[in-house]
């Protein structure tokens, strides 16, 4: 009924949108697979991306409307600004709010609360510095986001949304690769299956850690202008929702498990987006939280289940 | 690397800073002093000294609009106080309600406590005012709000409520009239913000708009948090708009405030939406067409239940010298919290030095003051009077007035 | 297969072996190294207390604070604290020959229960009298801000800290209270079989949260502690948006009618509680005092000793025979009622409800009042909800208000970094903490086990 006569039509947005949150869950996951801890502070580094992205871009660009080459620069480099703030907040983020509460061997919630704190800390001086209103981010590019760039099924795929999945896949495959290819990678599993072993085996488990910090931070930095590029503008408080759905997304698909973040981040976009249609924008929240307590009822443990050790 | 010790050693720095901002900033934050157990006269003469309070939002989410009100309710005592000619000195103060019931009559209570204030600007929300008003009412302190439009405030038999601005019942209905009768509309999406503004305007909206033949489709969409409006994601809006393209409406209405709907009309605009826009005054913000984009904001409608402060002569002196006070452009409810400061000065002029809480009460059930947005005289409840709602459009990147909405 | 342990020991050969550079020599340098964080530490105050900028002029805020005369205060404070800390070894020693007595006298003192249930009551008696003397607006904060969360507060911690459960929706009990609270005294657009008085409808209201607690407890507290953290955000995500989104029933986001003030009339008693807050705090301390001796008794009994050993091992409580499943779900069911009664409490003070009150921040707020406090610690709880809450509403008009949850935010890392135990932590965390730090075991199993496991 609501889906059959443009299906297609929400199934893309969708995606795209999946492909954020997929983009901002992986950081999630990546933590969580060698601490253990849910990192309550990303959405923040997803919003300092977002504004190393607009004021990168709105400094390039100013009033001019770039074109062709230029523009695939210009995206490129925004997403690059935002990946490189979102990485430096991640960076600091553990520095500050995380090794010195593992030094201590804090007990988990203490970790919580600090994150919390990092939180509200990293949100309000946002807030005080930046302006505390939403702004959009120069578009890169002449063309509208409503001329299609090409079809699929009859519905057009617009720039933004084109711009979304290539940034989005090729970050996953260099992740991807990172973790089972790398000698890096290689650290991040080994931590993730046992630290302590690991430590013994000579792996520098704080290196690890702050380099696991700084790819998550990457990931969801860029994500971060990448959404603020699009239809949403960029604020101080961007990062809550899309974190909190980017965490659903995560043990969804199988904390810890990096081909679990991305698949639970694409499965909730586009069941969002379904809701949307057949329901209401007012019901998105109760649907999604819905369908992950029936997936944990049936798989405890997300639908791949969970480990980052193993399954990447 | 650092270790425990060296974290150890930032800490209490950083509180050692806090605790000295502590004190700096409270020198600094209000310009007559803020220590609220002040005699009432003042150092130089044998003038009275009265405050005038402002109760709203200033931290958590939505400290911007109350930072909007703020800046205005300081403007109006510095500029009153600088006149020369009152029979009393004015001081400002304030007290953060963070624009929730749960704190507000904590807040409130701050106030009344402080026996030197007279009135007070506010409360700014809905919520926070029905909290807070019995508490008023009891310690009979005016209070006068310019941005708490739930209709139903002024059915709470509290005699120290008052609010400058029309409440939701004079609005939704006029924007309906005018968008079926005027513009023409067929099949309406309404779509509210799931607020407690948002909500009753899209109802009465609807409601309206049936009555007048129009084929209405409502939907609740949450404010999203990066508009601090609630916690709906921006990524709603592509689907959104995608279902209210195919569902062949000519014009969309939107009860809410700007920030969400200038993230709608992209995502209206990205999905080749083509009909009205049309929206309610807490879009009447120039920021609306900033986080638009002139191009999709152009052609919007806009109503509100004020006038035009743009054309009008003494807005402009407002809008520089609030600028100059504030740092930032004046915005949402910014002329309001003026006007509602203004009224009270008024009063208390007419008073004079002896003035007390319940004679600014009664004097403002008789008030007519010629404010900048409006003429401010009460009805019995507290109610602004006379209140007729006004139609704007977006034209060449600026909102233009189209005069009343029932012409 | 337990938390990262401090790797310096372990750190691979080549960094420490010869041909260090200047640069490492320096970094190596204790002293060094903590000018080095007291100076940045003196920067970052500065900025946090420094204006503000605007997305217009992004770096404002920053040169503002740190190219401004007012950043030579922060670094001399800076230079100080590196001076006192420093010094701080001899000062140290000194300290100790202070605080030792102090301590040996407090754990024999506290061990003598003659001595602690006088303490106790000289507490209850300053509580009953000291806040006659405040204006009305720490009265209202007593109640409001203070009263309100210490309750919530105690019924989480027997959700967290006696069974180590992580509830991230615990507001949607508060919430349940609350609503059915107004649902039975007729404050909602839907009206009642029957009206009843506030003080009645506590029962229907605790019962209700309680009811929901074991239906959400039930299926899900077979999840492991992560999981049960976010199924639990979710099902108070949805209880807010069903408050918010069906109108004809709550009243939407507009709010409930009014509900009415708690009142008695009863065999002669008559008593009607008002807008001032006084009644309200007493009938609160009575409460709270009920509550703190019921779950201290609780705590000490065959359940709280059930409650501990699945908090430390899960499996091995198993094991040796406790029905884990059952005390989880007693946890849950008692955190939930208390809520809910905080609820009617809360319904019956504001007399007006919106489904913005009760928000998943609420949650989180709740949650670091416990941890802040003490996990696990009764009178922790107490001490957390009445610090923390009561701390913004003295920065009030202190600092920028707009900038207080920045101060809030860095207190918390602070906080955590010196003291992740709390304020006041109990006795047994204490020693499983210390355990933990000793590298013997877990620090606790709310998140279970590390890395690997099947479950």
């Amino acid at each position: 009924m609501c889906l059959t006569h443009n299906f297609w039509g929400f199934f893309v947005p969708g995606l795209a949108n999946g492909f954020l949150y997929a983009l901002i869950a992986l950081g999630y996951t990546l933590v969580y697979g060698v601490l253990q801890l849910i990192n309550f502070a990303h959405s923040e580094v997803f919003m300092s991306g977002g504004f190393a992205g607009l004021f990168t871009l709105n400094w390039l660009i100013g009033k001019h409307h770039p074109a062709g080459m230029s523009s695939v620069g210009y995206v490129v480099i925004g997403c690059v600004a935002g990946a490189v703030g979102g990485g430096v907040v991640a960076y600091l983020l553990e520095r500050v709010a995380y090794r010195p509460l593992r030094r201590r061997h804090a007990p988990k919630l203490a970790f919580l609360i600090s994150a919390i704190g990092a939180s509200y800390f990293l949100l309000n001086l946002a807030g005080k510095e930046f302006g505390r209103d939403s702004r959009p981010i120069a578009q890169p590019f002449t063309q509208t986001q409503t001329d299609p760039l090409f079809k699929i099924f009859g519905t057009g795929v617009s720039l933004y949304y084109a711009v979304i999945a290539v940034v989005a896949i090729i970050m996953l495959v260099m992740l991807d690769r990172l973790v089972n290819k790398t000698r890096l990678g290689q650290g991040i599993r080994a931590v993730a299956q046992d630290a302590d072993t690991a430590g013994l085996m000579g792996v520098d488990i704080n290196r690890v850690i702050a380099q696991t910090f700084i790819v998550g931070g990457l990931l969801g930095g860029a994500a971060g202008f990448l959404y603020g590029l699009g239809p949403a503008n960029v604020s101080y408080t961007m990062g809550f929702t899309p974190g909190l759905k980017a965490f659903t997304a995560a043990v969804l698909g199988g904390i810890g498990n990096i081909r679990g973040a991305m698949l639970g981040g694409l499965l909730l976009g586009i069941i969002e987006n379904l809701s949307v249609a057949c329901i209401s924008p007012s019901w998105v929240d109760v649907v999604s939280f819905f369908i992950l307590v029936l997936v944990l009822l049936v798989r405890p443990t997300g639908i791949l289940g969970e480990r980052l050790g193993r399954s990447a | 690397m650092l270790n425990r010790r060296v974290v150890l050693t930032v800490v209490p720095l950083v509180v050692a800073g806090m605790a000295l901002s502590a004190c700096g900033s409270s020198k600094k934050s209000s310009s007559g002093g803020s220590s609220s157990s002040g005699g009432s006269t003042a150092a130089g003469g044998n003038k009275p000294t009265f405050k005038i309070a402002y109760q709203g939002p200033l931290s958590g989410g939505n400290a911007q609009l109350g930072l909007n009100m703020k800046f205005a309710v300081e403007l109006a005592i510095n500029e009153a106080n600088a006149a020369g000619d009152l029979p009393f000195k004015l001081e400002y103060t304030e007290s953060d309600d963070q624009g929730d019931g749960k704190v507000s009559p904590t807040a409130a209570r701050k106030l009344i406590d402080d026996k030197s204030v007279i009135g007070v600007v506010g409360p700014a929300f809905s919520g926070a005012t029905k909290a807070a008003e019995p508490l008023f009412a009891d310690a009979k302190l005016a209070t006068v709000s310019p941005s708490a439009t739930s209709p139903t405030l002024a059915d709470g038999g509290w005699a120290s409520f008052f609010r400058v601005v029309a409440d939701d019942n004079a609005q939704g209905p006029a924007d309906a009239d005018y968008a079926v009768k005027k513009l023409g509309a067929k099949n309406i999406y309404v779509i509210d913000d799931a607020s407690a503004y948002g909500q009753p305007l899209s109802k009465a909206f609807g409601d309206q708009a049936k009555t007048d033949g129009a084929q209405v489709t409502s939907e609740s969409a949450p404010g999203t948090t990066q508009c601090q409006a609630g916690q709906g994601n921006a990524q709603q809006y592509p689907a959104l708009a995608t279902k209210i393209k195919g569902s062949g409406a000519d014009t969309v209405f939107y009860a809410g405030y700007y920030c969400d709907f200038a993230l709608l009309a992209k995502a209206l605009k990205a999905a080749g939406f083509s009909g009205n826009l049309f929206s309610d005054d807490g879009s009447l913000d120039p920021k609306y067409i900033e986080q638009a984009g002139a191009d999709v904001a152009e052609g919007t409608y806009i109503s509100c239940a004020c006038a035009d402060i743009s054309t009008n002569s003494a807005a402009q002196d407002f809008i520089t010298k609030f600028k100059a006070l504030a740092k930032f452009d004046s915005g949402t409810y910014s002329p309001e919290a003026f006007d509602a400061a203004n009224t009270i000065i008024s009063v208390l002029k007419k008073i004079g030095p002896s003035a007390t809480r319940e004679q600014v009460i009664e004097g403002l059930k008789t008030v007519d003051y010629k404010g900048i947005t409006k003429e401010v005289k009460f009805e019995s409840n507290g109610n602004i009077a006379g209140t007729s709602v006004y139609i704007y459009q977006v034209k060449g990147g600026k909102i233009t007035s189209l005069g009343l909405a029932n012409t | 297969m337990s938390a990262i342990r401090d790797s310096e020991a372990i750190r691979p050969p080549q960094s420490a072996g010869g041909g260090r550079s200047a640069w490492q020599r320096l970094r190596r340098n204790n002293n060094a190294r903590k000018l080095v964080a007291c100076i940045i530490g003196a920067l970052v105050a500065a900025v946090i207390t420094g204006p503000s900028g605007s997305v217009s002029h992004p770096t404002a805020g920053f040169t503002g604070a740190l190219f401004h005369p007012r950043v030579i205060v922060f670094l001399v404070l800076g230079v100080l604290l590196w001076l006192a800390m420093v010094g701080r070894e001899t000062l140290s020693e000194n300290i100790k020959t202070v605080t030792a007595p102090i301590s040996m006298a407090r754990t024999r003192w506290l061990g003598d229960p003659k001595v602690r249930y006088s303490l106790y009551a000289a507490l209850l008696i300053f509580a009953i009298i000291y806040p006659r003397s405040l204006s009305s607006f720490w009265q209202g904060v007593l109640v409001d801000q203070i009263g309100v969360y210490v309750l919530l507060a105690i019924g989480l911690n027997v959700v967290v800290g006696f069974a180590g459960l992580l509830d991230l929706g615990y507001i949607a009990f508060y919430a349940i209270g609350a609503y059915s609270c107004a649902y039975w005294t007729g404050a909602l657009p839907i009206k009642p079989v029957f009206h009843l008085n506030p003080f009645v409808s506590i029962v229907f209201a605790v019962a209700a949260a309680m009811i929901a607690g074991v239906i959400l407890g039930a299926p899900t507290l077979r999840l492991r502690g992560d999981y049960l953290a976010i199924v639990t955000l979710g099902f108070g995500e949805i209880i807010t948006i069903y408050a918010n989104n069906l109108q004809s029933v709550t009243g939407g986001a507009g709010g409930t009618n009014v509900v009415p003030h708690l009142s008695v009339n009863l065999l002669g008693l008559k008593y009607h509680w008002k807008l001032d807050s006084l009644p309200y705090y007493y009938l609160l301390l009575v409460f709270v005092v009920a509550i703190l001796v019921m779950f201290r008794a609780l705590e000490n009994s065959r359940v709280g000793r059930a409650w501990t050993a699945i908090r430390e091992d899960e499996v091995a409580a198993e094991a040796s025979g406790v029905n884990t499943f059952k005390y989880k779900l007693l946890a849950f069911a008692m955190g939930a009622s208390t809520s809910g009664f905080a609820g009617v409490l809360f319904a019956s003070k504001v007399q007006t409800l919106y489904p913005s009150s009760f928000a998943l921040t609420e949650s989180i707020l709740i949650l670091v009042l416990v941890i802040f406090g003490g996990m696990g610690s009764l009178p922790g709880a107490v001490l957390g909800a009445a610090v923390l809450q009561w701390l913004p509403q003295f920065l009030r008009g202190k600092i920028n208000q707009a900038d207080l949850f920045l101060y809030l935010g860095a207190l918390l890392i602070i906080m955590m970094i010196f003291r992740p135990q709390g304020i006041w932590p109990s006795r047994r965390r204490a020693r499983e903490l210390a355990m933990a730090e000793a590298g013997l075991t877990e620090a606790d199993a709310v998140s279970g086990p590390t890395a690997g496991e099947v479950q």
